[in-house]
C-alpha cells in the first residue's frame, strides 16, 4: 500500500491544483486554502500554541507556494503531508527564533494516504490519533517533544531523565507504529 | 526494511531534525551519501513524521485568515510577472549552482586553449628573434674582423719602422710591381701588387720573408691577382723577425712551406 520516493503516482487533484497556481490562477489559491489551511494551521497551532503566530505561518507558507509553486513536485508526493511537515518545520523555526528561510522546503514527502478531501483527511487523522493514544504515555510524550517542540534527543533525555538510548528507541518505534496506520 | 540496523535509530532522529550529536550526524550523513536503502528509509520516516503532524489537524483558522491570504495573493501577482528580476535571479542561482562545475570546466578549457596558442606564438616569436640575434652576432663578428684588419693596416702604415719596398719584375716590360709594408714589431705585412702575370687556375703567388740572419725563407702569405694582374694581401706572422728582404715565387694553390724556384720578383736595387 505504501508508495515512496519517485515511484509515487501522480495525484491528479494536487497536480491540477498546483498547475493552476503555476499558471497564475488566483482562484486556485482559494481552493488550496480551503483544502489544506486546516492542516497547516493545526500543526502550527500545536507547535506555537498561539493563534496569531499560527495564522502567520499559514500566511507565509501559502504565499511562498504562490510565489514559487515549483517547490512542490506532484510526482513525488501529496500536498497534505508535504504542507504538514513544512508547517511543523517553519513553526519550530519560529519557536526557536531561527531566521526563516527564503524558500519553502522542497523535501519530498510520500505517503500512500488519501488526503485530498476533508473526509479522507479525517479518516487518516483519526487512525493516527488512535495509534498515538495506544502508545505508552512515555513513548508518546517523547515523540511529541521531539516533533512538536523541536527538542533534540539530548534535550529530551535531559528533561525526562531517560538514557539517550531509550529516547532514541522510543522515537523510532513510535514512528514505526504510525507507519502501520497505512499498512 | 533493508536499511542498515546500526543507523536505524539515528535515521529516525534525523528525520525529525532531533539528532544533535555532531559525530553521529556526520557519520550518518556520510553513510546516506552512499546507501540508497537508508535514503529510502529516511524518506519513509519523513512520511511517518507527516502522519504525526497530521494528528494535529482539526482546528480551523479564523475566516479573516482566508481573506488575508487572498488579498495578499491579489495584491501580489506572481513574482515572475511583478518582479521578474528576483525570480530570474532565483532560477539563475539554482542553474548556476547546477552548471557551475560545467561552466568552470568550459572556462578552463577555453583558457587553456588561449594559453596554448599564446605560448605557441611566443615560442615562434622567440625562435624568430633568436635567428635575428644570431644573424646580428655574425654580422658584428665579421665587422669586428674587418675593423681589426683595417686597424692593423693603419698601425702598420704608421709604424715608425714601417719599411716600404717596391719589387719589380726581373724583365722590364710589362713592369709588374709589388709594394710591401712590413713591421717586425707587429709581425704584420701589407702587399699591393699590380701588372702581375696572370697565373693558371691551380697556381698562386707566394711572398717569402728573407730573414736577415740568413736562415731559410719564411712564408709571408700568398695571393692570387685579379684578371688585370692586381692584388692586395695583408699577412700576420710572428713578430720580431728581422727581414733583409722579400721574394715572390709561383706556388701551387694552397701555398708552400719552401719556395719553388725561380724567384719571380725581388726587391728592386
Amino acid at each position: 500500500m505504501r508508495v515512496s520516493g519517485t515511484q509515487a503516482p501522480k495525484h491528479k487533484d494536487d497536480a491540477a491544483l498546483v498547475a493552476r497556481i503555476r499558471a497564475g490562477d488566483q482562484s486556485a489559491m482559494a481552493d488550496l486554502y480551503d483544502r489544506y489551511a486546516g492542516v497547516v494551521y493545526g500543526v502550527a497551532l500545536r507547535v506555537l500554541a498561539s493563534t496569531a503566530a499560527a495564522e502567520d505561518v499559514v500566511q507565509e507558507i501559502f504565499l511562498q507556494l504562490w510565489r514559487n509553486p515549483q517547490a512542490f513536485d506532484a510526482d513525488r508526493g501529496r500536498l497534505a503531508p508535504w504542507l504538514a511537515v513544512i508547517a511543523r518545520n517553519r513553526a519550530i523555526d519560529f519557536l526557536r527564533k531561527r531566521p526563516p528561510e527564503d524558500d519553502i522546503n522542497e523535501m519530498p514527502i510520500s505517503t500512500g494516504a488519501n488526503l485530498e478531501d476533508a473526509a479522507s483527511q479525517k479518516l487518516v487523522v483519526d487512525k493516527v490519533r488512535g495509534v498515538l493514544s495506544g502508545l505508552p504515555q512515555d513513548q508518546r510524550k517523547v515523540l511529541e517533544m521531539a516533533f512538536f517542540e523541536g527538542m533534540t534527543h539530548t534535550e529530551i533525555a535531559g528533561k525526562t531523565g531517560d538514557p539517550l538510548g531509550t529516547v532514541k528507541t522510543r522515537i523510532r518505534s513510535g514512528l514505526l507504529a504510525l507507519r502501520k496506520v497505512l499498512a | 526494511m533493508s536499511a542498515h540496523p546500526q543507523f536505524a535509530e539515528a535515521l529516525a532522529l534525523y528525520a525529525m531534525g532531533s539528532l544533535d550529536d555532531p559525530q553521529e550526524l556526520a557519520a550518518l550523513e556520510a553513510h546516506l551519501g552512499t546507501c540508497g536503502d537508508c535514503r529510502r528509509e529516511l524518506e519513509a520516516l519523513r512520511a511517518d513524521t507527516a502522519l504525526l503532524a497530521l494528528s494535529a489537524t482539526g482546528p480551523q483558522p479564523p475566516a479573516r485568515s482566508r481573506e488575508r491570504l487572498l488579498k495578499a495573493v491579489a495584491a501580489e501577482p506572481r513574482v515572475e510577472r511583478r518582479n521578474p528580476e528576483r525570480y530570474a535571479l532565483g532560477r539563475l542561482r539554482r542553474r548556476w549552482v547546477t552548471f557551475a562545475p560545467v561552466m568552470v570546466m568550459v572556462m578552463l578549457a577555453v583558457f587553456s586553449i588561449l594559453l596554448w596558442r599564446e605560448l605557441r606564438n611566443t615560442r615562434r616569436e622567440l625562435r624568430h628573434t633568436q635567428a635575428q640575434m644570431e644573424q646580428i652576432q655574425a654580422d658584428l663578428a665579421r665587422t669586428n674582423t674587418e675593423l681589426a684588419e683595417a686597424k692593423m693596416v693603419r698601425d702598420l702604415l704608421h709604424a715608425p719602422d714601417a719599411w716600404p719596398l717596391t719589387l719589380v719584375s726581373r724583365k722590364t716590360p710589362p713592369q709588374p710591381q709589388i709594394k710591401t709594408v712590413y713591421s717586425k714589431q707587429q709581425g704584420s705585412l701589407l702587399l699591393m701588387a699590380s701588372n702581375l702575370t696572370p697565373l693558371p687556375e691551380n697556381k698562386i703567388y707566394q711572398l717569402w720573408l728573407l730573414p736577415a740572419d740568413g736562415s731559410a725563407p719564411m712564408p709571408a702569405g700568398w695571393f692570387k691577382p685579379d684578371g688585370k694582374g692586381n692584388g692586395m694581401m695583408f699577412h700576420k706572422m710572428s713578430a720580431g723577425v728581422i727581414a733583409k728582404g722579400f721574394a715572390l715565387t709561383v706556388e701551387d694553390a694552397g701555398g708552400s712551406q719552401t719556395p719553388t724556384m725561380p724567384i719571380v720578383m725581388e726587391p728592386a736595387g
